[in-house]
């Protein structure tokens, strides 16, 4: 499964998911994107450095202090919900997703996470 | 102003927000690709391209494997991460690397030899190049590295050097170990957010409350700061009392944080970190206006949090 079938297939499990889109975070740069909502180029490049600055100090270095190193962060707004899982053997690959804030959240980051080790492992 | 920068057309900021602007200008300048690829870090003009070697680890959070190639043909690769230098896994065209590389991680007592070889290898009037890949070996968890700040002290580098910045001094903070045993509930008022905030905003004082019981027993400790809730609380001292520390040192860092990973700034907000997430522990924090909710949660509180946050902003 290439990996945008397997991001449409996360889309398509999960329909209050608006966007999702497979990360460089190294690169700062959305490789892959699937989803119902019509995003441009900019709201990527902004979806991926609001990836990156969540996993930043200072709470990402509170979190390594108190519990170890983080892999998963949910930022919730107003308007929705955006969930960035970063892989836990490559941390530059990560998934970037915008949902709306009645997606079934646990079901949906076990849905993430397996697909980015997926993803990762090129299966 | 004490312990504050000015920055341009009157902008203030908190020294503690200095690294994050460095941060800021460097994802705003343009990278400079070199033809037999890598990124161009220092040219054949630049000053100091040990600064820029360093910086580059000052950069990169997460783990990567960073080589650092010459023009005049010596190289460095370096594992770092967390703005450490784990170990050195390659040396060419430098001498003196035998025990940086012998080394499964790079204690303090290496770090005369690493300087020597960055300073060999990021040597003035010749290219400088950076090329980063995934880390081959796995991240011990046992081992720190050498900080890239204590290198940078060492070698009297500032690694958040920004342009037209006026240092000032930093204010006096008492000791991390001294608020960590005051039993007094006494929080300090994170920094004021210097624009307005919206009406709208100001009239829902008691979100971060609401928040906090919507959670439930899985927010285990958690306090508030600024707004009409300061001061409220809840949990074992021990943990209050850490998080209480890391807002004394860390609010303004954190408000702009919460910033960076917003749609807007100052808007309400709240943010999750964890290991997984639906699982384990996570930190919290929120905020609602100048107010700021900084908690942990065990276990899976996922669902639960988005329960509870449209309930507290309703």
């Amino acid at each position: 499964m290439s990996v945008a079938e397997s991001l449409g297939a996360v889309i398509k499990a999960y329909p209050q998911a608006r966007v999702v889109a497979f990360a460089d975070l190294s690169s700062r740069m959305i490789l892959a994107s699937q989803g119902r909502d019509d995003v441009t180029q900019e709201h990527l490049d902004r979806l991926c450095q609001q990836a990156r600055a969540s996993f930043d100090d200072p709470l990402f270095a509170l979190s390594v202090e108190a519990f170890g190193e983080p892999h998963g962060s949910m930022v919730v707004g107003p308007d929705n919900l955006r969930v960035f899982l970063r892989s836990e053997t490559d941390p530059a690959d990560a998934l970037c997703c915008i949902c709306d804030h009645s997606i079934d959240l646990t079901g949906f980051v076990a849905k993430i996470r397996e697909t980015l080790d997926s993803i990762t492992a090129g299966t | 102003m004490t312990g504050q920068r000015r920055l341009g057309a009157g902008q203030t900021l908190n020294k503690g927000t200095l690294p994050i602007v460095a941060r800021l200008k460097a994802l705003q300048d343009p990278s400079h690709i070199a033809a037999g690829g890598g990124r161009v870090i220092a040219d054949l003009h630049d000053p100091s391209p040990v600064a820029a070697l360093l910086r580059e680890v000052n950069e990169t959070i997460l783990a990567r494997s960073l080589r650092f190639e010459s023009a005049g043909g010596s190289s460095l690769t370096l594992d770092v991460a967390g703005r450490r230098v784990l170990r050195l896994t390659e040396a060419t065209g430098v001498t003196g690397a035998e025990s940086c590389l012998a080394a499964p991680a790079l204690e303090d007592e290496h770090k005369d030899d690493l300087i020597r070889l960055m300073q060999a290898v990021a040597a003035p009037r010749h290219e400088l190049r950076v090329s980063s890949r995934p880390m081959e070996r796995e991240v011990d968890g046992m081992s720190v590295g050498l900080p890239v700040a204590l290198v940078a002290d060492l070698l009297l580098i500032e690694l958040n050097d920004v342009p037209g910045v006026e240092v000032s001094a930093p204010p006096a903070a008492p000791p991390r170990e001294v608020r960590r045993v005051r039993a007094a509930p006494v929080i300090t008022p994170v920094a004021p957010v210097e624009e307005e905030v919206p009406e709208a905003v100001v009239a829902k004082a008691g979100v971060l409350g609401r928040l906090a019981s919507g959670l439930g027993p899985a927010l285990i400790a958690w306090l508030i700061v600024g707004g009409d809730e300061d001061g409220r609380l809840e949990g074992p001292e021990e943990m209050v009392s850490h998080l209480r520390g890391f807002l004394d040192d860390e609010a303004t860092s954190l408000v702009l944080q919460l910033d960076l990973v917003s749609n807007e700034r100052g808007a309400p907000v709240c943010m999750v970190l964890g290991a997984a997430l639906i699982e384990g522990h996570c930190i919290v924090c929120a905020r609602v206006g100048a107010a700021i909710l900084l908690g942990v949660i065990e276990g899976d509180a996922s669902q639960n949090l988005l329960r509870a946050w449209s309930g507290a902003m309703a």
